[in-house]
């Protein structure tokens, strides 16, 4: 933990802030240098985004001191840290989607001529901050029609507009894909090298080893420590941020593998992907990944009775089986865990409960009439099952951190096979956006699930859990299936090759 | 895989009697008896007598009330049952003046509202990125044009054969008839709103319209039921109406749909979908009626009545804006 004020940037120390009732921040420090990469580490929950907003000025910290170039600072507001050069870039950028690149770069700090825009000026200027950025779009696109990465760009590009010193990038690459990512890190460590100092948080590993000199981490609102990122291990990192030790971040056991469950014979659907094949056996645990679009999702989602495939068959145990709607896939045993909890999975203004037991309901209830008391029976022993962190099976799903609606949408597919016994689980992106610790508490829930001999695929773009995770890998690109691979065969490398296989006609 | 740090979750939910009056149809049932005392004041006339006399006329408006809340429930709306309330009835005069036994002139409105309420539902259901409101407006039109054209240059129809309406209009004690078929559809509709499978697919809908279809609910026969049952609702409505006014007119029902959704909106349903309770909009929908009646046994004009619905309606929705505004600044002032 070596201090070096002499190029020290950004200081803070002993930072707390209290919300009614919480301690969010509790007596934590942060050392930038000027031009590191600095990864900022902890699970959900930990403070890393209050700590954001404290740096920001978005929140006042009740306790605490900081300081930029040496000089104490008290930003009062967002205006302040933005004066001082401090700019922040969010996951999901909060744009205006109807506006120009142009417009959003300069909004607040138009350039003026008396009254008049100077348009000609900042649409100049919008191409010269894109231009060093190596973007591939241009200062009169619409931001909405713009891909997130892109639009991550655009307020890069609106920071270096307002000459920020510092950029804070806040998980950048949770909706990116691989190759989005790669070109960020590009983007990250040219501003690195022109002199920037850069904050960033991550969850991903790949990001802080990719960028990161340093790493400074969080947990439970407290700081636990900064460390040289090639000095310290991976477990170390690991217990230093989830409190415990995890011995083995991907547990997967050899079990039992039984017979075809879920067959997917030249499935095609106009526009979304052609002639895909798959199948899926008892115990297994299959991955499906490529590229962000290649199709992944929209093939599980015929699968699923969500869409419907204009051609190809779908057979389960054998027999021929047309999903028309998701009650049809639920009724003969597939269940799904979709991507967008928020959105998909679940009802967020409802209690845990009524969540959990939502596709079960008239499986319980007595003449078209609610079981009440059953139903909350069902849903505590699967949400205690899960491990959730939550006080009453009443709470509204919107209170818990993302892992934890997570466990919750886990817990609502365990409950629909307690009640009615499923065969197969699609589980879409089921760790994205959160914490290490839940992280290998749903891989340890995949393994359970297949040691029960349930057929499971997992549609993932994180590659370290699709080779830690899977018996066979299934690859696609641009709607079509370019490859399948064995647990034993599986590298990176390998699938990135047949992720990225475009122009080739490979079949599985 | 039990829960490895076994943590217990909390299943069990006590409700104190101070939760209970603390809930929006708590604070409706003070205002219903608080819009009893007004009346008393106001009126020498007010009196169980005299208010279960005048009721008749307002009843018929609450059978929509029940498809209505389903129908805010899910997050739609539906704006054209007044004009079906005014085609129900148009056609239920025609048929008893054709001469169509009296039990056969009951199921006509029901019949035609049932039909209308169908077509409201499949166009609905079927091209599901066009906005209900637009949808129902269009119908709203058509319905009342289909009852203007059938009423013809005179504009009204009055039923010949009135005994079958006036045994409608019986009484049983000091109540009327259709008091007692109100208080069976209230029973039945929440009843199945609160505690049915079907009623909890309708909040999950009106909560988020995705995560229930991806949850096996099918969505788009949930809604064309309660389109369907909203309709059939406003052809009953357009039956009771008959038995107070003997016939109808071109303007028969109109502003019913904005009664109804004043209501339900002034009971705590709302109109974003997911929120609410039918009862709220029962007890709602008695406390607007008690107050008509009340400031129409003063002689006060409706129009002032209606003004006074209109701000009781605002003050309702604003209540539980102004109440988080307030805990949000106590909350600051915490800190």
């Amino acid at each position: 933990m070596a201090e070096n004020n002499g190029d020290t940037i950004l200081e803070l120390k002993d930072i707390t802030k209290i919300f009614p009732g919480v301690k969010a921040l509790d007596g934590v420090h942060f050392n930038l240098r000027k031009g590191e990469i600095h990864a900022l580490m902890g699970e959900n929950g930990a403070g890393k985004s209050t700590f954001i907003k404290v740096i920001t000025g978005v929140h006042a910290a009740e306790e605490g001191k900081m300081f930029l170039e040496g000089k104490e600072v008290r930003f009062r507001g967002p205006k302040d840290a933005q004066e001082a050069g401090i700019a922040a870039v969010y996951q999901h950028p909060t744009s205006y989607p109807t506006l120009s690149v142009t417009e959003n770069i300069f909004m607040g700090h138009e350039k003026l001529s008396g009254r008049m825009i100077q348009w000609k000026q900042m649409n100049a200027d919008a191409q010269e901050l894109l231009d060093r950025l190596d973007a591939d779009f241009k200062p009169t696109d619409e931001v909405g029609a713009l891909s997130v990465a892109q639009q991550q760009m655009v307020e890069i590009a609106k920071a270096l507009s307002m000459d920020a010193k510092i950029i804070i990038l806040d998980e950048p690459t949770a909706s990116l894909t691989a190759n989005e990512s790669e070109k960020l890190y590009g983007i990250v460590e040219k501003l690195r090298d022109e002199g920037k100092s850069i904050i960033f948080i991550s969850h991903r590993f790949e990001d802080m080893y990719r960028l990161a000199s340093r790493v400074t981490v969080f947990r439970d609102s407290r700081y636990i420590g900064t460390y040289d990122v090639n000095g310290i291990s991976n477990e170390d990192l690991i217990k230093a941020m989830v409190g415990r030790e995890i011995k083995d971040m991907y547990p997967k056991e050899k079990v039992e593998i039984g017979d075809v469950v879920l067959k997917a014979e030249n499935l095609s659907r106009t526009g979304f992907f052609k002639n895909v094949s798959l199948e899926v056996r008892a115990g297994e645990i299959v991955g499906l990944t490529g590229l962000v679009g290649a199709g992944r999702t929209e093939v599980m989602e015929t699968v699923c009775g969500i869409t419907q495939a204009d051609t190809g068959r779908i057979l389960l145990n054998g027999k021929e089986f047309n999903p028309v709607n998701p009650k049809t896939a639920m009724d003969a045993g597939i269940v799904l865990l979709p991507e967008d909890r928020q959105k998909e999975g679940l009802i967020l203004t409802w209690g845990l409960g009524r969540n959990v037991t939502l596709p079960i309901q008239e499986d319980v209830a007595k003449n078209g009439m609610n079981n009440e008391a059953k139903e909350r029976e069902i849903s505590k022993k699967y949400l205690e099952d899960v491990d959730t962190k939550a006080v009453t099976i009443f709470q509204p799903a919107n209170s818990l951190s993302g892992g934890n609606q997570q466990k919750v949408v886990v817990a609502k597919a365990l409950a629909e096979d307690g009640v009615k016994g499923m065969k197969v689980i699609i589980m879409d992106e089921p760790t994205k956006g959160i914490d290490v610790g839940a992280k290998a508490e749903i891989y340890s829930i995949m393994v359970d699930l297949a040691k029960k001999g349930f057929a499971i695929v997992m549609i993932s773009s994180e590659m370290p859990e699709i080779i830690g995770m899977c018996d066979r890998i299934y690859v696609m690109c641009s709607g079509r299936m370019t490859g399948c691979l064995e647990r034993n065969e599986a590298t990176q490398e390998r699938i990135l090759e047949l992720a990225m296989a475009e122009s080739k006609e490979v079949s599985a | 895989m039990a829960g490895k740090s076994g943590r217990e979750i909390s299943a069990s939910k006590a409700v104190s009697l101070k939760d209970r009056l603390l809930t929006w149809e708590g604070a409706l049932v003070l205002v219903l008896i608080g819009v009893q005392i007004f009346g008393l004041v106001i009126s020498d006339n007010y009196n169980a007598v005299n208010v279960l006399r005048e009721m008749p006329k307002y009843l018929a408006e609450i059978f929509m009330l029940f498809g209505m809340g389903y129908i805010l429930i899910l997050g739609d709306i539906d704006i054209s049952v007044g004009s079906i309330v005014c085609l129900s009835a148009t056609m239920a005069c025609f048929a008893g003046n054709g001469g169509a036994p009296f039990a056969v002139v009951i199921f006509v409105p029901m019949i035609v509202g049932l039909l209308c309420g169908m077509l409201n539902g499949l166009i609905a259901t079927k091209f599901t990125e066009l906005p209900t409101m637009i949808v129902t407006l269009g119908t709203q039109i058509i319905f009342r044009g289909i009852a203007e054209v059938s009423l013809g240059s005179g504009g009204s129809v009055s039923m010949k054969d009135q005994s079958g309406l006036i045994a409608m209009s019986k009484k049983i004690g000091p109540f009327p008839l259709s008091f007692f078929f109100v208080i069976i559809a209230a029973v039945i509709f929440i009843t199945i709103a609160n505690r049915s499978t079907f009623g909890r697919k309708l909040y999950a809908i009106g909560s988020n319209r995705t995560a229930a279809y991806y949850a096996g609910i099918a969505v788009q026969k949930c809604r064309f039921i309660c389109y369907a049952l909203l309709g059939f609702l406003a052809g009953v409505c357009g039956l009771f109406l008959l038995a107070s006014l003997y016939g109808a007119n071109t303007t028969t029902g109109n502003g019913f749909e904005m009664e109804v959704i004043a209501m339900c909106v002034f009971g705590g349903i709302a109109t974003t979908g997911g929120k609410g309770n039918l009862i709220g909009g029962f007890i709602a929908a008695f406390v607007i009626v008690c107050l008509r009646i009340a400031l129409g046994q003063r002689n006060i004009n409706t129009q002032v009545i209606l003004v006074v619905i209109g701000a009781m309606l605002i003050v309702s929705v604003l209540i539980p804006a102004i109440s988080a505004a307030i805990t949000k600044n106590k909350k600051r002032k915490a800190v």
